[in-house]
């Protein structure tokens, strides 16, 4: 009687609705359902009232929730800080436009784009998280390590200006970047405007339904098994290495799905996407709303893209400033994150 | 002891950590249905014993058969694959998740065996009633129960507790030795480190004293526990530690 009561009470890889309503998010109630419901529902009528324009904005603020997400999985589930997620944006990004702009005549050329950057991110990040894992690296080191890589990317990028930089018919242009990206291409329709907006929030929803299915399931937590108690989860037979090796990898190639819809939304990318400032900001972005909770972190996410983005369109060129600010505050007065406290004291019970 | 079937033998095992002897060239072999308990003062080497068995740590020197297979080279998790489970002295549950969950997590850790020692122990802890709790609402005793029954779960040969009863009272002392004691009665070997007298007493068949990183005796707890200098270098320490 036992035994099939203990497999009946643990979540098993059956059934959508039961993953993605089990204990790790906010939001399980049937009223919080019906706000996410509502939520959605309002993105998707509101190009009816708003200008091409407005709802490219819109996508724009979107467009960054896969990457944040990406960190809330690796960092907030799975105990690993990475500094560096903008350096499989960039890379994404980057590919893209080389493939698809070597591609112009090929109907399938930008998809073929799409494939190839999500492919040089993952892989990437198989390199790169190999030696760090299988290595053993202590967990403080790992932040200093990703945000190498993104520097060290950010500054090679920098220095692809000239010809021989040229791949193929299309230049990587150094510190201006690469400009005239291709958009997505199906048929007769470009994903531009209203399409993009459309093909970004459709992205999301569909990155934060999986993640969220997936922390529920059995792999989200030996994740947070390994958070809780390293040692105690290898014990139990688990390759950590390997479990933390895939978490990395997932969350490098959400990353690299914000790069490839920031190159629809510009059709352009610079070195400075990997820089500095921008590699601080996920982490930013995933702090303040709550780094264990991805729908904390996806709103947050949303807010905090308006935030800068109305900030510095208003030429206040304190925006980082201002967000550096609101981390601080938020470390100090709501270290779980602004989003999952509100939620908290709104719904009174979490877990 | 003898041991053309022993299930676990370890063979001249040493470790030094920078000038510090450990474990200076530990023999050991359990056999099949074994229960062994490993005992010895403050700094024998028991706690560094137990981490060269399940892999924490590598020897400088000998090796470890378990079940036919040298696995002094593997790391941790491949032995518990092999038919290893084991608990450490703390409580180390995981108690952001409910009892099912950490039993699903154990189960899941790599190819399952029988289970039917599981059965057995989540039936004897009374913990089959309580798999929607969060782990962090049981009391201490009962997680070190949990962890037990994760070592089991996936039914391995030989399960290695470490100081299973640390903090227990009496009567939470005597159900856990009753409930291992049948375990072991069952087929299970287990080897469990301890410091807790009572306890080894009504569960050992055998018991191992370790003093100085190397056996210092071995025998049955009457036998052991008569010897003159087992008595000096361990129980007295014992005496004057209760006084």
């Amino acid at each position: 009687m036992s035994v099939a009561a203990a497999s009946r009470a643990a979540p098993r890889g059956s059934g959508l609705a039961r993953l993605l309503n089990g204990p790790h998010d906010i939001g399980r109630t049937p009223g919080a359902w019906a706000v996410l419901a509502a939520g959605l529902a309002s993105f998707l009528v509101y190009p009816h009232w708003a200008t091409a324009f407005q709802a490219t904005n819109v996508a724009y603020y979107l467009l960054n929730i896969p990457m944040a997400l990406g960190l809330s999985l690796l960092w907030g589930y799975g105990g690993v800080l990475s500094f560096g997620q903008v350096a499989f944006f960039a890379v994404a990004g980057y590919v893209y436009g080389i493939v698809a702009g070597n591609l112009p005549d090929a109907p399938w050329g930008t998809w073929l784009g799409v494939v190839s950057g999500l492919g040089a991110s993952a892989a990437l990040a198989a390199v790169f998280g190999y030696f760090i894992f299988y290595a053993r690296v202590a967990a403080w080191i790992v932040p200093i390590l990703t945000l190498v890589l993104a520097l060290l990317l950010s500054t090679f990028l920098g220095l692809t200006a000239g010809s021989m930089w040229t791949v193929g018919q299309v230049p990587l242009g150094g510190y201006n970047g690469m400009t005239g990206i291709p958009a997505l291409q199906v048929g007769t329709l470009t994903f531009q405007d209203y399409a993009f907006y459309y093909l970004t929030v459709g992205v999301v929803v569909l990155c934060y339904i999986g993640l969220r299915a997936w922390v529920n399931a059995h792999r989200g937590q030996v994740l947070m098994a390994i958070r809780e108690d390293t040692l105690r989860t290898e014990l139990l037979g688990y390759d950590v290495r390997r479990e933390q090796l895939r978490a990395f990898v997932l969350a490098a190639t959400l990353a690299g799905v914000s790069g490839l819809l920031y190159v629809q939304w510009g059709n352009y990318i610079t070195p400075s996407v990997t820089g500095l400032q921008q590699a601080a900001l996920p982490v930013v972005w995933v702090a303040v709303g709550g780094r264990d909770s991805l729908l904390a972190v996806a709103i947050c996410t949303f807010l905090l893209n308006q935030l800068s983005y109305v900030l510095s369109s208003a030429g206040n060129q304190y925006a980082l400033v201002i967000i550096g600010a609101l981390l601080v505050a938020v470390m100090m007065f709501a270290p779980e994150g602004i989003v999952v406290t509100l939620a908290r004291r709104t719904w009174r019970r979490r877990r | 002891m003898s041991d053309g079937d022993a299930l676990l033998r370890a063979e001249g095992l040493c470790k030094r950590f920078g000038g510090v002897v450990a474990a200076q060239s530990i023999d050991f072999a359990l056999r099949r249905g074994e229960l062994r308990c490993v005992i010895g003062p403050n700094g024998a080497g028991k706690s560094t014993f137990f981490s060269l068995l399940c892999g924490i740590q590598r020897p400088d020197a000998g090796r470890i058969v378990f079940d036919g297979r040298d696995i002094t080279r593997l790391k941790p998790f491949q032995r518990v694959r092999l038919g290893i489970g084991l608990t450490f002295q703390t409580n180390r549950a995981f108690h952001a998740m409910t009892v099912a969950e950490n039993l699903e997590t154990a189960r899941r850790g790599g190819a399952a065996g029988d289970d039917v020692h599981f059965q057995t122990a989540l039936a004897s802890f009374g913990l089959a009633a309580q798999l929607e709790r969060p782990a962090s609402a049981l009391p201490h005793h009962e997680l070190q129960w949990l962890e037990i029954c994760m070592a089991l779960r996936r039914g391995p040969l030989l399960l290695l507790l470490d100081e299973p009863t640390a903090g227990m009272s009496p009567a939470e002392t005597a159900r856990t030795a009753e409930v291992l004691t049948a375990l072991a009665a069952d087929g299970l070997a287990i080897a469990v480190v301890e410091h807790d007298i009572a306890f080894v007493r009504q569960v050992a068949q055998t018991v191992t004293v370790l003093h100085q990183g190397a056996v210092f005796a071995e025998g049955s707890f009457a036998e052991v526990t008569a010897r003159d200098d087992v008595r000096r270098i361990y129980l007295g320490h014992v005496h004057e530690a209760a006084a």
